[in-house]
């Protein structure tokens, strides 16, 4: 992926990458991910990336996650530079500031939907104890699974658990919401309402494979295979 | 190998106690067919300077070291044997004793001078018990030193060694006491008879003990061991599930992919012998080596015998390969669908258990879950650990056994606090009012005692025993009855014996008639109780009753009782005995403190709980390398959780906490079943001690102490087992934990 483009609502930018550039070891030598990628979202924008298996969307995700670091350039959130953050600062700023809807959903599966909610309130102590299980609640019911707050993941469906993962990415209220490739299961309704919920000071950030789904809200469009291109 | 080793000294057969021996009666003796060999020599009691404190001393001496036959003395270092005026000492008394050679070492003999001797060099007797653990110094004089030292320069002990190796402990009595009547018309006066069990060192009993010990922990180690491979094959599989699937989908048959796995253990196998095999040989050089110590001697010459190699390589390639076909064969069955579709966390979770407790934070939650999560592999830890803990918690509560034991042996049923041995019998009377009359003492009475021994046929002699004459109204010892009755002033036939008497014949049942040979003369008792006695076979009965059998009541045997301050192996008390009755012309030949020999009791038989608690934290090792290998897999497996978990704001502390509370969930979870099962493992281990060493009341209720302390033990044991692993989650990168490839 190289490329340098904005989805700019008017907002200021809530993210931002500079001359981004993500190298890999691999057995012929080091592989680049990312090259030169330059890239502005503003707040309250819902930005989808595109691209090819292996075309860089998942190492873009994570960049801006903190779940990994870029070889050079820079990552800034907000006024937080993530890749300037140590560890220790990363798992708290990541707990608050970034939600993360992951392929396959991956929920806890020892734990409830509503558990697995309330997991990052836990871990990030954003809510007072008292009030965690009843904002999960409120947060699953939003997406319609309030009902199934306490079964196990593996008594959920496919769509569930994606809205309980959602739910769990919601929890700290995070600035950035991010998905990677949710595999077709982003049915339009469940798209609708996590625009709904995304509000005008969250930006939220789709990685898909090949061909946008019915996402016809989304402001921003990135091609990984290419040029990046946004509407 | 101990046997061997203890048979080529040669020992005794029986030891007899003369006036004194000389060249005609040593022919005679060697002239009876049943007698292969015969030795004279003379044991004496003595003192000798340990360390700046008077210590007791048994002083060796015969006319012919060099060609001594029975009880064989090798030499170790310095000279052999020993001059006129100087001592050789026996190499297991060396440490106890300070002594070097070329030094100085000072012995007293009765109420004589003390004599600086030189000591000229080290010896080794192996059919001596080791003197650091009997408390004493052995050494070897002439009977001219013996003379300088002021003592009889005759010999007064005649061993033999009968011809017929094969024959019983009372076969040897037969000969023995026909040795005796040779002496008697050889106008020699004779004393007492002394037989062992034919072909047992004295320290036998501990031997087996630990042997036994040693080979209940080896099965033990053994399969838990076996958990450990299943737990590791199990998560193998796990981990290469897709890998298998794929597999399947290319044609492998699940055969082909058991037969694969298995050969996987069996290289396992091969590897862990490579490396236990030679660790083992040198464990089991230094164990011989400690075990050598406890029966003094050494295990120079001995090899390591092929079969045990075998053994050890058999077990270490068969056991995994048998114990990985279950995990092995289960995997193998998984359907190719099932195996692909191996994407995300696992699909199951134990809904279950602790739902509803909301009181507990999600990690805390998830900690308590997890820990519950593959419950064969949970249970098999458990298992490991409960067993280490139960033997652990067992092998506490028995010393406790023997602590309560050893307190009510010399705390409650003896309460005299020195027991005098003089060199000549004296009339009771006596002896009470000279020893009465020394400064200090509080209280005396004057026992009989002679060597017994049952009669069980015309000519056939079993067991042999101490048979005590006891005042009926003594304030110096408090023998409760465990059975039947205790004596009155009035009985003249009957006796009460010790548990340890009739347990090794069960002939002095209460009610029944024994017939007893006491000096040669047999006599009819009525066995009327039993008591608690202590490690040593005995029996009681009254003066009066003695003094029928015996024909007078004169005796050398007087029990003391004296403030604590005066009693020690410096005490006044025992200087002022010595010096005060010498002037009385009550030689002392021996002052034996209470104390000592309970500190000699304790010494022998902790010595075996040493050994077990070593064993138990043998076993606490397995149990505490199975929760880490469980914690190892739990990490590998839960790599992506763990990404997760980090991804949504877990730090690395979070993990680390998550961790180490699922690996102490299992621990404490152990401890609790440990407590429960200490009981029964108590009642084998007390009822195994008991039948090897002395009964000892059971403790099987589990000791708070013993409870906490393996609480501590499984505590540290968690944190450390876990702490690997967990450090090791935390350093995967939260990218490569969520990779799908």
């Amino acid at each position: 992926m190289t490329s340098s483009i904005n989805a700019s609502n008017g907002a200021s930018h809530l993210i931002s990458l500079e001359n981004v550039t993500k190298t890999f070891p691999a057995p012929g030598g080091l592989f680049t991910a990312l090259a030169d990628v330059s890239l502005t979202i503003d707040k309250g924008a819902f930005a989808v990336i595109m691209g090819q298996s292996g075309s860089g969307k998942s190492t873009l995700l994570g960049l801006l996650s903190g779940i990994d670091r870029p070889s050079s350039g820079n990552v800034h959130v907000g006024t937080t530079a993530v890749n300037k953050l140590s560890e220790r600062e990363m798992s708290s700023w990541r707990g608050k500031a970034v939600g993360i809807v992951f392929q396959f959903f991956q929920l806890l599966p020892t734990l409830t939907a509503a558990e697995n909610v309330m997991l990052p309130m836990d871990f990030c102590s954003t809510w007072p104890v008292g009030e965690r299980r009843q904002r999960a609640l409120n947060l699953l019911e939003r997406l319609g699974i309030a009902d199934q707050a306490d079964k196990f993941p593996a008594k959920l469906s496919g769509g569930q658990q994606q809205r309980a993962a959602i739910a769990r990415a919601l929890a700290n209220e995070p600035r950035v919401l991010l998905a990677d490739e949710p595999t077709g299961n982003l049915d339009s309704r469940t798209a609708n309402s996590i625009l709904a919920m995304r509000g005008t000071t969250r930006a939220a950030l789709c990685s898909w494979f090949s061909q946008l789904p019915s996402v016809s809200r989304a402001r921003g469009r990135f091609s990984t295979h290419g040029p990046f291109c946004a509407e | 190998m101990t046997r061997e080793g203890f048979l080529a000294s040669n020992p005794a057969s029986a030891t007899i106690r003369v006036d004194s021996v000389d060249e005609s009666l040593l022919n005679a003796i060697r002239g009876m067919p049943q007698v292969a060999a015969a030795d004279a020599r003379r044991m004496v009691i003595a003192r000798a300077m340990v360390n700046g404190t008077w210590g007791s001393a048994v002083l060796f001496a015969t006319t012919d070291f060099r060609n001594l036959q029975i009880g064989v003395v090798a030499p170790r270092s310095g000279q052999w044997p020993p001059a006129d005026g100087t001592v050789v000492i026996e190499s297991s008394s060396v440490d106890f004793a300070g002594a070097v050679t070329g030094e100085p070492l000072t012995l007293q003999l009765g109420d004589n001078d003390p004599v600086s001797l030189k000591v000229a060099g080290i010896a080794q007797d192996v059919g001596l018990a080791p003197g650091w653990m009997e408390h004493v110094v052995y050494a070897y004089v002439t009977p001219a030193t013996l003379a300088k030292l002021g003592g009889p320069s005759s010999l007064n002990q005649l061993q033999i060694v009968v011809r017929d190796k094969s024959l019983s402990r009372s076969q040897v009595r037969q000969i023995a006491f026909a040795a005796r009547d040779l002496a008697s018309k050889n106008g020699h006066l004779t004393f007492d008879v002394d037989v062992p069990e034919p072909g047992k060192h004295i320290h036998s009993a501990q031997i087996n003990s630990l042997l036994m010990t040693q080979g209940i922990f080896g099965l033990l180690a053994l399969v838990l061991s076996g958990f450990l491979v299943i737990n590791l094959i199990t998560a193998m599989l796990a981990g290469q599930v897709r890998e298998i699937g794929v597999m399947k989908a290319l044609g492998a048959s699940g055969n082909q992919l058991a037969a694969m796995y298995l050969g996987l253990a069996l290289v396992l196998g091969l590897a862990a012998c490579a490396i236990a095999t030679p660790a083992a040989l040198l464990i089991g050089r230094w164990y011989a080596d400690f075990t050598s110590s406890l029966l003094n001697f050494n295990t120079a010459g001995f090899g390591v015998p092929r079969w045990s190699v075998a053994i050890q390589l058999a077990a270490g390639t068969l056991l995994p390969v048998a114990v990985a076909a279950f995990p092995v064969l289960r995997g193998s069955r998984i359907s190719v669908s099932d195996a692909l579709r191996d994407f995300g966390l696992g699909a199951r979770g134990n809904g279950v258990l602790l739902r509803g407790i909301d009181g507990l934070g999600r990690p805390l939650l998830l900690a308590l879950r997890n820990s519950l999560r593959k419950q064969q592999r949970t249970l098999l830890t458990l298992a490991t650990l409960a067993i280490g803990g139960a033997v652990y918690i067992g092998a506490l509560n028995l010393r406790t056994s023997i602590r309560g034991s050893v307190d009510y042996l010399f705390g409650t049923i003896n309460r005299y606090d020195l027991m005098v041995r003089f060199s000549e019998p004296h009339a009771p009377d006596s002896l009470v009012n000279v020893v009465e009359a020394v400064a200090g003492v509080t209280g005396v009475e004057a026992w009989g005692v002679k060597r017994a021994a049952l009669s069980i046929g015309a000519s056939q002699l079993g067991v042999s025993f101490p048979l005590m004459a006891i005042p009926p109204g003594s304030r110096m010892v408090s023998y409760p009855a465990a059975e039947g009755r205790l004596l009155g002033d009035g009985d003249r036939d009957a006796m009460v014996v010790s548990k340890t008497l009739i347990g090794e014949d069960s002939s002095f049942r209460v009610g029944a008639t024994v017939q007893i040979v006491i000096d040669g003369k047999t006599s009819s008792w009525k066995v009327v109780g039993v008591v608690d006695g202590g490690p040593q076979p005995l029996a009681m009965t009254t003066p009066p009753a003695m003094k029928l059998v015996t024909g007078g009541d004169k005796t050398d045997l007087t029990v003391i009782t004296a403030p604590a301050g005066d009693v020690s192996a410096e005490g006044r008390i025992s200087r002022r005995l010595r010096q005060e009755l010498g002037e009385n012309g009550f030689s002392v030949a021996s002052i034996q403190l209470v104390a000592e020999n309970r500190r000699i009791l304790e010494d022998h038989l902790l010595l075996v709980v040493s050994f077990l608690l070593v064993m138990s934290q043998a076993m606490i090792v397995v149990g505490g390398l199975g929760l880490a290998s469980t914690m190892s897999l739990a990490v590998l497996e839960r790599t992506r959780e763990i990404g997760v978990m980090r991804a949504i704001g877990a730090s690395h502390g979070s993990i680390l906490a998550l961790l180490e509370v699922e690996s102490l969930v299992i621990g404490i979870a152990g401890w609790i079943i440990a407590i429960p099962l200490s009981i029964p493992a108590s009642v084998i281990i007390g009822k195994v001690f008991g039948s090897i060493m002395f009964p000892v009341p059971v403790t099987f209720v589990p000791q708070w102490g013993a409870v906490l302390e393996w609480l501590v033990v499984v505590v540290v044991v968690s944190i450390a087992a876990c702490a690997w692993p967990a450090l090791r989650a935390t350093r995967i990168t939260i990218a490569r934990a969520l990779s799908y490839e």
